[in-house]
């Protein structure tokens, strides 16, 4: 498995990294990305037992296809070294550093992977990074961390900590989180980055995860973490392209055809210059109807 | 998913949210006796929070396991708090537990590679981990060509070591071959484990033909056996009688060939008493149980328990009398010290 | 490797397997329970008994309670438990994996 810096990351579900039932079954529910946790969800008492079993999980398990994400323990930890040392060589996608608040956290992590990816011959590059955002200083240093390095791969947003942090906790409203939210968003599209929302943990309230993933969605998040696979659908669900956006991107991919058929170095459409923003976003709006079947093969819509 | 979590009974609404579950699996005796001794308790929560498993520790022991159904979730429950405790004691380097259950729960805890050690109509007891019951046999000595010999055991407390039980080994020492003395190791009592042991090796030094052994875990002493999962507080001596027994006779006596038990007759205690005839019947036939009939000294009694009245009244004079010289010797040297573990609390009445 | 101390790892839970080490002396002598012993009760035991094998250990006495785990579970279990005996948890070998 390698590290690729462009795909589809909607969702990123949490797996607990002690738990082998969750772990064997976590290919199966079509996330984006899977991430593997070696911090929170781990008691200290089984930390090492689970960097093992996460270690064997990665080499062995079929995720299907989906992007394979660890959680190290943080760089306060005794446990930080060994759970990089360990993914490295287990050849995981990305390394997820728990309360990162600045730059240099970063670039330490860096270093890290690449002295180990030079000890275990693996080519530099191969892991990307991606930092979880759970205080206040990390919000506002998400800028500086968002350009930290050129294997980033993303930020998260980290509700429960930062909150704490902040002297408060979660609200339903989650005006709590508005700046934290914004902040983080405004580093990882400044950065072209990913932007990750928080998790959303109480499975009864259907309408109030809805309600959420419909306004990070608005505010122009990539993805959000989840704690149990059924939110997966939810979340694809409020994520998917409308009909007449996926016409305008097939739309624009017609008018690249048209262009370089004709030899021409000017893509234009509608009598507009059809510029690099705009083709990114036709093939975010292609790639993300096709991973939810929306249209076929030939590119009809089959929606619903 | 449910959440193992921590639980402090030492608090109230935790305490009561604790009882009420384990009220609605069929427990209910929550009396200090059974509740002061534990270690540990963890519970377990689901999604909306709510109590629907616990389990606790005391010592090497497992207690108060209860998981409530719902979904059908009662064996990955019971599988996670059981789970939950012996990763406690793990991390406290225990790595040998038992567990004292309701009969029906034995096949439960044999899923999770527990070991039956012993069962009744009532209640089963069964062991986990390393070293268990197997090594424990091997380890004892033996001698050679022992499936010969006519071979005898006795089981005491020697609380302290007494002329009563000198007189008790003595008797089994020239009626058999060999004599294992099993001495109970739960510290329970006011003299330690090891004090205890000891001044039996000294005691019965005279005796070649004897061998005294530690009684680990495998001696189910009334003092620490749990009633909170019996039908009744009274069945308590019934059920451990059986079961402390079982144990004896099915899983200790067969590889050392012992086939004779001998006991000090009671003529006090009405409990003891009882105890002995179910003994008696409990270990028949395969193990003939002797009843020898108590030492005298001045028209008296000599009984562990009187010693240690004595040592609380400080008679150094009296306790000569009831003790060999071993035992006398150190009580003379340690009396500032036993008698105040009896100041502090220790319960010197019972066995 | 030595054994210096006996060590758990794993759990009871479904898809898992609860591995117990202790110093044995007669090679790798393995005590299993599992619902499917009759059908993997060798493959769970040579798992078991290759990894440890991989890790330098001779004579280890272990006590596996089975719960349906895959094999990479079995030589999780089994190399955090061989760890956790030598006492190397913190500074893991990873190079014989």
């Amino acid at each position: 498995m390698t590290y690729v810096k462009n795909r589809l990351r909607r969702t990123m579900m949490f797996v607990p990294g002690n738990n082998p039932a969750m772990i064997k079954d976590a290919g199966i529910y079509g996330a984006d990305s899977i991430m593997l946790d070696l911090e929170d969800s781990v008691s200290l008492t089984e930390k090492d037992a689970a960097r093992m079993l996460v270690y064997e999980a990665i080499k062995t398990v079929d995720f299907g296809g989906s992007e394979i994400v660890v959680r190290v323990n943080g760089q306060d930890t005794p446990f930080y070294d060994e759970d990089v040392k360990a993914m490295v060589k287990a050849g995981v996608d990305v390394i997820r550093l728990p309360k990162t608040e600045s730059a240099a956290m970063i670039q330490k992590l860096v270093e890290d992977i690449e002295h180990w990816e030079d000890e275990f011959g693996i080519e530099r590059g191969t892991i990307g990074v991606m930092a979880a955002i759970e205080s206040a200083k990390g919000v506002l240093h998400a800028p500086e961390i968002a350009e930290s390095t050129p294997l980033m791969m993303g930020l998260a947003v980290s509700g429960e900590d930062y909150t704490a942090d902040m002297h408060t906790h979660r609200y339903p409203d989650g005006r709590e989180l508005e700046f934290a939210r914004n902040m983080v968003l405004q580093a990882a599209r400044s950065a072209d980055v990913y932007a990750f929302d928080t998790v959303f943990s109480n499975m009864k309230d259907t309408e109030g995860f809805y309600r959420e993933t419909n306004y990070i969605h608005e505010l122009g998040y990539d993805g959000k973490s989840l704690v149990n696979p059924r939110q997966i659908a939810m979340v694809n669900k409020v994520f998917n392209p409308t009909k007449e956006e996926i016409e305008d991107a097939q739309n624009v991919q017609n008018a690249i055809r048209e262009a370089k058929a004709k030899g021409s170095g000017v893509i234009s459409m509608n009598g507009k210059m059809v510029d690099k923003p705009v083709v990114e976003k036709a093939t975010r709006v292609l790639q993300t109807a096709k991973a939810s079947n929306l249209i076929d093969e030939e590119g009809n819509y089959i929606g619903e | 998913m449910d959440k193992v979590v921590d639980l402090f009974l030492n608090n109230n609404s935790t305490k009561q949210k604790w009882e009420e579950l384990l009220s609605s699996l069929g427990l209910h005796d929550f009396s200090e006796r059974e509740v002061d001794v534990l270690d540990h308790t963890i519970g377990l929560e689901n999604d909306e929070g709510n109590l629907v498993g616990t389990g606790s520790v005391a010592g090497n022991v497992l207690k108060y396991i209860g998981v409530k159904n719902d979904e059908g979730e009662q064996g990955a429950r019971f599988n996670k708090v059981v789970t939950a405790l012996s990763q406690y004691l793990t991390n406290e380097g225990i790595f040998h537990s038992f567990v004292f259950t309701k009969a029906k729960y034995a096949e439960s805890f044999e899923h999770l590679h527990f070991n039956l050690l012993a069962k009744t109509d009532q209640a089963a007891f069964l062991e986990n981990g390393t070293p268990d019951v197997t090594d424990f046999v091997a380890e004892i000595p033996k001698v050679e060509d022992q499936e010969h010999k006519k071979v005898a055991a006795i089981v005491m407390n020697a609380n302290p070591f007494t002329l009563g039980h000198e007189h008790l080994v003595k008797r089994a020492s020239e009626e058999n071959d060999l004599v294992y003395v099993f001495v109970v190791a739960n510290d329970v009592s006011l003299f330690s484990f090891d004090e205890r042991f000891k001044l039996v090796q000294e005691g019965t030094k005279e005796f070649t033909n004897v061998k005294v052994v530690s009684g680990s875990d495998y001696m189910v002493s009334p003092a620490t056996f749990p009633a909170y999962f019996l039908k009744s507080p009274d069945d308590l001596i019934t059920v451990q009688t059986a079961i402390d027994a079982a144990v004896f006779k099915k899983q200790i006596a067969p590889a050392l060939n012992i086939t004779r038990r001998y006991i000090g007759k009671e003529p006090i205690s009405r409990t003891t008493h009882y105890y002995n005839v179910s003994l008696a019947h409990e270990l028949g036939p395969d193990i003939e149980v002797i009843v020898i009939d108590r030492l005298q000294k001045d028209d008296q009694i000599v009984t562990a328990n009187k010693v240690r009245q004595l040592i609380k009244d400080g008679n150094l004079r009296e306790i000569n009398k009831f003790v060999p010289e071993t035992t006398y010797k150190f009580i003379k040297k340690n009396m500032p010290e036993l008698q105040s573990r009896i100041e502090k609390g220790m319960n010197i009445n019972g066995n | 490797m030595e054994i210096k101390t006996t060590a758990v790892a794993g759990t009871l839970e479904s898809s898992d397997i609860q591995i117990m080490i202790s110093k044995g002396t007669n090679g790798i002598d393995i005590d299993l329970e599992s619902e499917v012993k009759k059908t993997y009760g060798d493959q769970i035991k040579k798992v078991i008994t290759d990894t440890l094998k991989a890790y330098g250990l001779e004579n280890v006495k272990v006590k596996a309670t089975d719960k349906g785990a895959l094999d990479c579970v079995i030589k999780a279990r089994t190399l955090a438990a061989a760890q956790r005996a030598t006492e190397t948890s913190d500074k893991p070998d990873l190079e014989v994996l």
